[in-house]
């Protein structure tokens, strides 16, 4: 008896061991990677972007014509604008489609695969899928890309989009402060620097500027950044998630914790 | 014993699977991550990173100021034109001033005669000629005054464009010299730095069989000495190597530096000899300009005796002639006093312009920026083939990089750091 009861424990054991792994294993194979910079040397992203480029430069040319005639900064901004607004419309018109396209292709690849999420090759040190070839066959096959027909699974790895908590009022505020600061101290310390004789003498102008700058920085912006991954942390946890990477990194899928993130830092 | 047994099993699974999937825990060692730019701050290389951003920042610090990016012939060479387009200004402004001068005087002596006649007076014209003549006497004098002034505001104006034209150009071959010494001294200790890297990366299997020997505990002494002596012995090599291309680099640097001060020294009493000597001769020039012109106006005779009420109206026409002319002079000298102002205004952009932003350092920015760019590369790619090596060897599933917050993971930062450190010790 003492002995198949042991042969029972040892099987529980290995069962349990086997399920644990399974457990562990089960969040960490669905995270797909694509190196985007292959995606954009494909033949057909190639020719948009000469394309595009090309249209730019005679934007530029008909841009530097008018200039030449406004009278006011008014004026001047206004007519930028109109040039920018003419090149998104351009870059929708060209490249929109291709992106388009490359996002089904992206859904379909890491819907097959069930993957969560799919990041940018630059952050995977190790492991993860690579889907790049996957993509790329799908994204030049002939026929139309369909949809999946559901959302990507939960992912455990989140992202926040640091362009939205830049725009929390008291990390606008910070940054305006600091930018500020930097113009105005680059103007005391580039004269200081001009009248420097000694490659010595710019070096410690140039010493006591980035001290400036540093000391500056971590009186008003490392508080917030330090309370912004604290509180980013603290969101993450809450929702079961291991890592939160930046939103610029993700390409698919993920748990966006945003909207959390900038309540708790308006709070 | 059937249920007791069933009961432990049950247990322990429940505690071994509890065990598994808690994310957050440290124990997961599924999932990890490394923070990219602490590991570059202690990797080997790092100095030299830092000593590049160093120049990039002191560049871009310099260049805030508006600049005018001009290597010292092309300051000559515009100097030159400037000196040039004051000096063809003045020559027209003093040739519209002497035809009017000589029109006012005609018209003036013109008006004399015809006041002469109405008077009764005959032999008018010679007469007319001589109390024109003491007007000229006093415009001599005038003329004298004002030329001797205007030479010597002229020659105060050249000595001081001499002046600054001269440090402009001393200043720039200078930097364009340091430019040079630098490039060259980044250049060597770049190749420094790679033969290190090269040495390093070639020792670096020896080096960790070594080590694995040394960190066996079982290894008995006289073994683990032959070992020590054998990471000494190649540390030693290493650094010799490294020490001999020093030292050669360092001949070169002080050859380069003595040929490079040779050639400015050159360059500058060159440069700025012919400066010297162009003064020179516009200052001759306008003083031979000066003394034709004052000289053209001759001596005055005396004038003879005349009726006083002529008298009053001749002054009473010399006055108003002399006034007309002023005031038709005085839009000549302010056409030409804006010119100058304008002249004046773009000497002093051209030599006030600090040469930290001229094309030379432009270009260097963009070098420096490369020269980063591949350096950092070269950097994160040895990180990561560290830390991918790290998480295969651990049976990690997952490792990401540069990730903006942790919530469970294992951070394999400090782990990266040490195997970082101990391949370049």
């Amino acid at each position: 008896m003492k002995i198949r009861s042991a042969i029972f424990f040892a099987a529980a054991v290995a069962l349990a061991t086997w399920a644990g792994r399974g457990a562990i294993a089960a969040d960490l194979t669905d995270v797909g990677f694509i190196d985007q910079s292959d995606l954009a040397n494909l033949p057909v992203f190639v020719a948009a972007n000469r394309q595009l480029a090309t249209a730019k430069t005679q934007m530029d040319s008909q841009f530097n014509a008018q200039v030449k005639h406004v009278r006011t900064d008014a004026q001047r901004q206004q007519l930028t604008l109109q040039f920018q607004q003419q090149f998104n419309d351009k870059q929708r018109e060209i490249v929109g489609p291709l992106f388009q396209r490359a996002q089904l292709a992206i859904a379909a690849v890491s819907s097959s695969r069930n993957l969560s999420i799919v990041v940018d090759k630059r952050i995977v040190i190790f492991g993860g899928q690579d889907i790049t070839k996957d993509v790329e066959a799908v994204f030049a096959g002939p026929q139309a890309i369909q949809p999946p027909a559901a959302t990507p699974p939960p992912s455990q790895i989140g992202f926040v989009d640091q362009n939205v908590l830049d725009g929390v009022p008291k990390v606008q505020t910070a940054n305006a402060t600091m930018q500020q600061f930097e113009t105005t101290q680059r103007q005391v310390y580039s004269a200081r620097i001009a009248q420097a004789r000694t490659p010595a003498e710019k070096q410690q102008i140039l010493t006591e500027f980035n001290k400036t700058i540093s000391d500056k920085q971590d009186q008003l912006l490392k508080p917030l950044v330090d309370q912004t991954r604290s509180t980013t942390s603290d969101v993450a946890r809450k929702k079961n998630l291991i890592l939160v990477v930046d939103k610029a990194d993700v390409i698919y899928g993920g748990t966006d914790i945003t909207p959390d993130v900038q309540n708790a830092l308006t709070k | 014993m059937r249920l007791r047994s069933k009961i432990v099993a049950f247990a322990a699974l429940a505690v071994l699977a509890a065990c598994g999937p808690n994310v957050h825990s440290s124990a997961v060692r599924g999932t990890g991550y490394v923070r990219v730019d602490e590991i570059v701050k202690h990797h080997p290389l790092y100095p030299q990173l830092s000593q590049i951003d160093d120049a990039i920042a002191a560049i871009n610090l310099a260049s805030v100021a508006p600049h005018v990016p001009m290597s010292a012939s092309q300051i000559a060479a515009q100097t030159g034109e400037l000196n040039r387009e004051l000096r063809d200004a003045q020559l027209r402004a003093n040739k519209i001033l002497a035809q009017k001068q000589h029109d006012y005087a005609q018209r003036e002596s013109q008006a004399v005669s015809a006041a002469l006649a109405a008077a009764g007076i005959h032999g008018s014209g010679g007469l007319a000629g001589q109390q024109m003549s003491g007007a000229s006497a006093q415009q001599l004098q005038q003329a004298t005054q004002a030329a001797n002034a205007d030479l010597q505001a002229y020659q105060q104006n050249v000595i001081a464009q001499n002046n600054a034209a001269s440090n402009s150009i001393e200043r720039n071959l200078q930097t364009q010299a340091d430019q040079k010494y630098r490039a060259k001294a980044e250049q060597l200790q770049q190749s420094e730095t790679d033969l290190s890297l090269r040495l390093t990366q070639q020792d670096a299997a020896q080096r960790l069989a070594i080590k694995m020997r040394l960190s066996n505990l079982a290894l008995d002494p006289t073994q683990r000495k032959q070992a020590q002596e054998q990471l000494a012995a190649i540390n030693s090599r290493e650094s010799a190597a490294v020490e001999t291309q020093r030292n050669a680099d360092a001949a070169t640097l002080r050859a380069l530096r003595a040929q490079l001060d040779r050639q400015t020294g050159d360059a500058i009493r060159n440069q700025v000899g012919a400066i010297a000597a162009q003064t020179r001769q516009k200052l001759e020039e306008r003083r031979n300009e000066v003394g034709s012109q004052l000289r053209s106006l001759g001596p005055p005779p005396v004038p003879n005796n005349i009726p006083p009420n002529v008298q009053a109206r001749i002054a009473q026409i010399h006055r108003q002639y002399v006034g007309a002319f002023q005031s038709d002079a005085a839009k000549t000298v302010a056409d030409y006093n804006a010119t100058k102002a304008d002249l004046d205004r773009q000497f002093a952009a051209l030599h006030g312009a600090d040469v930290g932003a001229t094309g030379a350092a432009a270009k260097e920015l963009d070098a420096l920026t490369k020269r980063r760019g591949e350096l950092y590369g070269q950097i994160v790619a040895q990180i990561r083939n560290d830390a991918s090596r790290i998480a295969k060897e651990r049976g990690f599933t997952v490792v990401f990089a540069d990730i903006w917050s942790a919530a469970g993971g294992y951070d394999l930062t400090n782990e990266v750091i040490k195997d970082v450190e101990s391949q370049h010790e």
